[in-house]
């Protein structure tokens, strides 16, 4: 299975996700992106993120879409 | 159609296509500083339907539609049940890689909307080399807060109000006031313009125009080459241009851009006869 490191990379292989801790304010993902890598979590994880959750601040960095996979039941 | 009061409104309503959909699609893909503005000055209209959820905002003299769908199935069947699509012009776009975009289009297409234009992205890695250099040195400097209105004038001359999204006037003067417009003023007239909006290490070139009159002189070129040498710390650049302009999308290429894959259908709902557009 992909780390959300991997799918972050399909989606925008020009930059290194570890090192950042704000994505958007860094400009790393945009919104269209972050509807794509919705999608992407729901159909590598068999899961379906909240509409309610589609919010800049669980898409922030690694550590809080980890915890969004959490609370949708998936250890990342 | 209602307006929705509050960002959590249009979430729940997203959530309720969204739950258990089989081929969730979409194209609303809001900036959320944006949807808050839209939704804090009751801009946004919805209107649900089994399965789909469709969002309206008023742009100029039509309305811009934005859907979430659990299928395209449920797309097609819920824009057969709009009433208001017949009554106005509506302008939707959908966006992604090509192959992607299908469904969605075809339920579109059922629906009584025609093709109208297709956008492509471009992109740029920070690092590309430029061309060399040509002709006399211009004249660039950023817009002040009084060359406002001449640039919103110029911008609706030159760009495509349907497709190209055009900004509004508080929209210029921020960007003016945020040091995002570069313009070149000869002969006490505006000879042309690049208005872009960076964040962090991506920069987004939202529009770049060179007046009639004013061509062949390379102002176009000054106007870039200071863009992308003040963007030192940008990874990537984007901008989004019409398919079909192959004028624009040569100059873009010269200055190392290349199409990235995604595209941008517009289409809309009533047909929009050709306007003289670049």
């Amino acid at each position: 299975m992909k780390t959300i490191a991997d799918i972050l990379k399909e989606i925008r292989p020009e930059f290194d996700f570890t090192t950042s801790t704000d994505f958007k304010a860094d400009g790393m993902l945009d919104s269209f992106d972050m509807i794509t890598l919705v999608a992407a979590l729901d159909k590598n994880y068999g899961i379906s993120i909240s509409g309610v959750d589609i919010i800049p601040e669980n898409f922030q960095n690694l550590e809080t879409i980890a915890a969004l996979l959490r609370k949708n039941g998936v250890q990342p | 159609m209602t307006p929705f009061r509050t960002v959590a409104e249009v979430l729940t309503a997203i959530q309720t296509v969204k739950a258990g959909a089989a081929d969730f699609c979409t194209n609303f893909f809001p900036d959320g500083q944006k949807l808050q503005d839209w939704v804090g000055r009751n801009e946004l209209l919805g209107e649900s339907r089994a399965g789909a959820l469709f969002l309206f905002r008023r742009d100029r003299d039509f309305s811009r539609m934005f859907f979430c769908a659990a299928s395209p199935a449920a797309l097609r069947e819920g824009l057969a049940a709009l009433p208001n699509l017949r009554a106005e012009r509506v302008v939707a776009e959908v966006v992604g890689a090509e192959s992607a975009l299908t469904g969605m289009l075809a339920g579109l297409e059922a629906a009584g909307f025609h093709r109208y234009r297709k956008l492509q992205r471009m992109a740029r890695l920070g690092q590309s080399t430029l061309p060399p250099a040509a002709g006399a040195e211009m004249p660039v400097t950023l817009a002040e807060g009084a060359d406002a209105p001449m640039i919103l004038n110029s911008l609706k001359g030159a760009f495509d109000r349907y497709a190209e999204q055009l900004p509004t006037a508080s929209e210029i003067e921020s960007a003016v006031a945020a040091g995002q417009i570069f313009v070149v003023k000869l002969d006490g007239k505006l000879a042309g313009l690049l208005f872009f909006e960076t964040q962090g290490m991506t920069s987004t070139l939202r529009y770049w125009l060179v007046a009639e009159g004013f061509r062949d002189r390379h102002v176009g070129a000054a106007l870039m080459r200071r863009y992308l040498a003040t963007q030192s710390a940008v990874r990537r650049f984007l901008l989004w241009v019409i398919a079909s302009n192959d004028n624009a999308v040569q100059k873009y290429l010269r200055f190392g851009f290349a199409p990235d894959g995604l595209v941008d259908h517009v289409l809309a709902s009533a047909p929009i006869h050709h306007e003289n557009h670049r």
